[in-house]
């Protein structure tokens, strides 16, 4: 066989072997997987950007946030020029104005910075929570070792909490293992503040039934089911987190409700549905009172998200709180004569 | 004997189904197994568990413990007549004594009975009132265990596996080539049998010494009251082709049957036939610390052993119809503090891969199954120091052989076991890319506060998984 340089057609290429001086650095055993062409993504990935809001949705946004600064703006303006108008005519009024706003601008300064600390509180008890699971699904150690130093950092001034974390101080050095450490920290930090959150909400589902049975104003006992639902998750957020500031207790709303709405079907199906079939005989007796017990389940199935937002640990050695419990404890004597279980 | 052997069952049989009937309308019992192989740590761990479940102080893993549904905990005469109770009072004061000390090692069995007394829990609990829970445990010389491996076995394959495996090790060759060497078809001479026993026993003991496991018959080393009996005095021969009636070989092959049916058959059925809880004492680190020899000859024991139990799923008809299964096993590595916790996991997959035929027979069979890694009694405490510019995560405490303080990094054990294990099977000298050391540590003088049992590494996890279920 000739070799022809002027054909067009190329060679197919040889076989080669090259010899390596050093052993490759990642061996099969570490390699990630061959990439498949042609292929859909996991069903993991298609759920994971199912939820993400659309692309180029955040034009309402910026919209809100410009005419925010363009009010603020033209107030400050507004502000200045009349100060400064008022300095001009009359001194002594200008500056008794030029205190006041002054007073105004750092009384405003004061409420911001105690709504920014609320805010970072929330937020690391949020980023507390996260760290917890992820330590204790990788079965980390120092990482869950380090999350307690940090739970135990946010009840530290407690007086409520000063036996509790003496114990836990005693327990710590000798577990050995991530979800251990984890499951003692909540042993002993949570059981307390359980207790209390769950008392706020039989108190809340307590007022909300009695106010629906009993307040004859068609409007007036949605007022007051609102009230005590926004005090419950208030409290709650309190009793877990510290205090939570105004703007924090609506953001602390916002997610509430998020979820319960992400929760809200799984939750009906869970044990809301015999709750609410459970007040069979006193809705047969009433409207009024079977409607009480329907609006005291959903109030305590407000305060159950309002835990689950707000608690620094996810539910792994104690139990989660059942609105079946919660509302057999609450309306207790309120509509019926139940022993207290 | 045979036909002996199987009215012995049967009534046996009888007797534990009546049993089981009594407790499942009575007070229910857990028998819980300890198997462990001699220095496996199966007194320390019973000493132990029992102190943390009478002081419940250090079980915050024990669910029934942390929620304080254990209302009291009494260590009661136990109902075995014929059985010494086990001596805990003199294990525990030797353990927390001004020289405190590991407890001799076990020459006789011993049992007891711990009685906890439990709150209820769940829908009907207030209306059922406290209810009872007796645990039975019982504690042996480790080297019986490793006789329930010869019930499924003939004189003839026995001795012809011991010779084989002996002229592989320095320390068994001279008694391979002697035994070999002797004429076993010739008539029985008493002396002659007793001089191969001795010089089998020597052989056992040196074996031992070397850290190696399999050791059978475990009698041999640890005799009890039978001591000098026929039953004790055989020897591995192999078979000479045509063993005459009287011959030395024949009557090693009685006495080794007569061993399998008076001794070993009724230690297991006394006290493993019925367990329906199981833990696994395996001193892994021991092993690893003795060489790739000693972990294939830890390997192939304990692969013996565990085949001698039948895991399964209990509920309430199957338990009568055919008797109880282990239900939970728990595959245990001990003398985890001899370990930094950075490494226990690692410890646990090691114990998981060596006992891996028997971890999933026991699966498949539907017991549930764990291995972790845990220390009966602590006598360590974690420690970081610099040596040779680079920082190493050890361990402090009282070394055993000196009494002397030290901190100690035993080496880096593989994430892989089969970095350990594949060179043990294949019957490597030494261990290729690392050394191992682990040197003993004696227990530390300890100031217990009131409602404190012992301090351990994850015993209550072990408890709870071993337990969690009974006390729900």
């Amino acid at each position: 066989m000739t070799d022809r340089p002027d054909d067009p057609a190329p060679r197919r290429p040889g076989p080669v072997v090259i010899e390596l001086d050093e052993a490759p650095g990642t061996g099969p055993d570490t390699a990630p997987p061959v990439p498949e062409p042609d292929q859909p993504a996991t069903a993991m990935a298609r759920l994971a950007t199912a939820g993400a809001p659309a692309p180029g949705g955040s034009g309402w946004r910026w919209l809100f946030w410009a005419a925010g600064a363009a009010l603020g703006f033209v107030l400050s303006v507004a502000a200045v020029s009349f100060v400064t108008g008022l300095l001009a005519a009359n001194p002594v009024l200008g500056w008794v104005a030029t205190v006041l706003f002054a007073a105004l601008v750092l009384a405003a300064l004061t409420v911001a910075a105690r709504e920014w600390a609320a805010f970072l509180r929330l937020g690391r008890v949020e980023a507390l929570r996260d760290r917890a699971a992820a330590a204790a699904a990788a079965a980390d150690l120092p990482a869950a070792r380090a999350t307690v130093a940090d739970l135990r950092r946010l009840y530290a001034g407690r007086e409520d909490m000063r036996w509790p974390i003496a114990r836990l101080d005693e327990r710590l050095a000798e577990v050995m293992d991530a979800d251990a450490a984890l499951a003692l920290a909540e042993d002993t930090l949570m059981t307390g503040p359980d207790e209390a959150a769950r008392r706020e909400i039989e108190a809340a589902a307590r007022s909300v039934a009695a106010a629906t049975a009993l307040v004859p104003l068609a409007l007036a006992d949605v007022a007051v089911a609102l009230a005590a639902n926004l005090r419950m998750i208030r409290r709650i957020a309190t009793i877990y987190g510290g205090r939570s500031g105004t703007l924090g207790s609506l953001r602390l709303l916002r997610r509430v409700f998020g979820h319960l709405l992400a929760t809200g079907a799984l939750a009906v199906t869970d044990d809301l549905i015999s709750s609410v079939a459970g007040g069979g005989l006193v809705s047969k007796l009433s409207r009024r009172f079977g409607e009480g017990v329907v609006n005291g389940a959903l109030t305590a199935r407000v305060g159950i998200a309002a835990i689950e937002v707000c608690r620094p640990l996810p539910f792994a050695a104690l139990p989660r709180p059942r609105i079946h419990a919660i509302l057999g404890r609450a309306l207790t004597g309120l509509f019926g004569d139940r022993p207290d279980p | 004997m045979r036909l002996q052997e199987l009215a012995q069952d049967v009534a046996h049989g009888v007797e534990s189904r009546l049993a089981t009937l009594s407790e499942a309308v009575f007070d229910p019992v857990i028998r819980l197994g300890v198997t462990g192989l001699a220095r496996a740590g199966k007194t320390v761990f019973i000493t132990s568990l029992v102190s943390n479940l009478l002081d419940r102080g250090r079980m915050p893993q024990l669910r029934a413990a942390a929620e304080g549904r254990i209302e009291a905990a009494w260590l009661q005469p136990q109902p075995d007549v014929t059985v010494p109770r086990f001596d805990y009072e003199a294990h525990r004061a030797a353990l927390l004594g001004d020289d405190p000390r590991w407890p001799d090692s076990t020459r006789a069995i011993s049992e007891l009975r711990l009685s906890l007394r439990l709150r209820p829990s769940g829908l009907l609990g207030g209306l059922r009132g406290p209810r009872r829970l007796h645990l039975d445990i019982v504690d042996y010389p480790g080297e019986w265990l490793g006789d329930l491996a010869l019930m499924d076995r003939s004189y003839q394959d026995w001795a012809e596996d011991r010779l084989t495996r002996l002229a592989a090790r320095p320390e068994g060759a001279a008694f391979a080539a002697m035994a070999r060497a002797e004429d076993a078809s010739a008539a029985l001479d008493e002396n002659r049998a007793r001089a191969l026993h001795d010089a089998y026993v020597a052989t056992l003991v040196a074996l031992r010494g070397a850290g190696l496991s399999e050791v059978t018959p475990g009698r041999f080393l640890m005799p009890g009251e039978l001591a000098g009996s026929p039953a004790l005095t055989f020897a591995p021969l192999p078979r000479p082709a045509s063993p005459g009636r009287g011959s030395l070989w024949r009557e090693m092959e009685r006495r080794f049957e007569a061993y399998k049916a008076r001794v070993v058959r009724p230690f297991f059925r006394d006290h493993f036939a019925r367990i329906d809880r199981q833990v696994v004492l395996v001193d892994a680190l021991g092993a690893i610390h003795a060489g790739p020899a000693a972990v294939e000859d830890l390997r192939l024991a304990m692969a013996g052993v565990l085949s001698a139990f039948r895991p399964g799923r209990n509920g309430f008809l199957p338990e009568l119809l055919r008797g109880r299964r282990v239900g939970r096993i728990l595959f245990a590595a001990t003398r985890a503090d001899h370990l930094h916790h950075s490494q226990h996991a690692r410890l646990a997959a090691i114990l998981t891969a060596l006992l891996r035929d028997a971890k999933d027979r026991a699966d498949y069979a539907g017991a549930g199954t764990a291995a972790m890694a845990i220390a009966s009694l602590r006598a360590t405490t974690e420690a970081e120091a610099t040596h040779q510019g680079r920082t190493v995560q050890g361990v402090r405490g009282t070394l055993l052989a000196t009494g002397r303080p030290a901190l100690m990094y035993p080496g880096d054990l593989p994430e892989d076991p089969a970095r350990l294990l594949a060179p043990a099977r294949e019957g490597a000298e030494r261990w290729l890319d690392a050394d191992y050391s682990v040197m003993a540590f004696a227990p530390a003088r300890m100031q217990l506060s009131p409602g404190e049992g012992l301090p351990h590494i994850r015993l209550d996890r072990a408890a709870e998984f071993l337990l969690g279920d009974a006390l729900r």
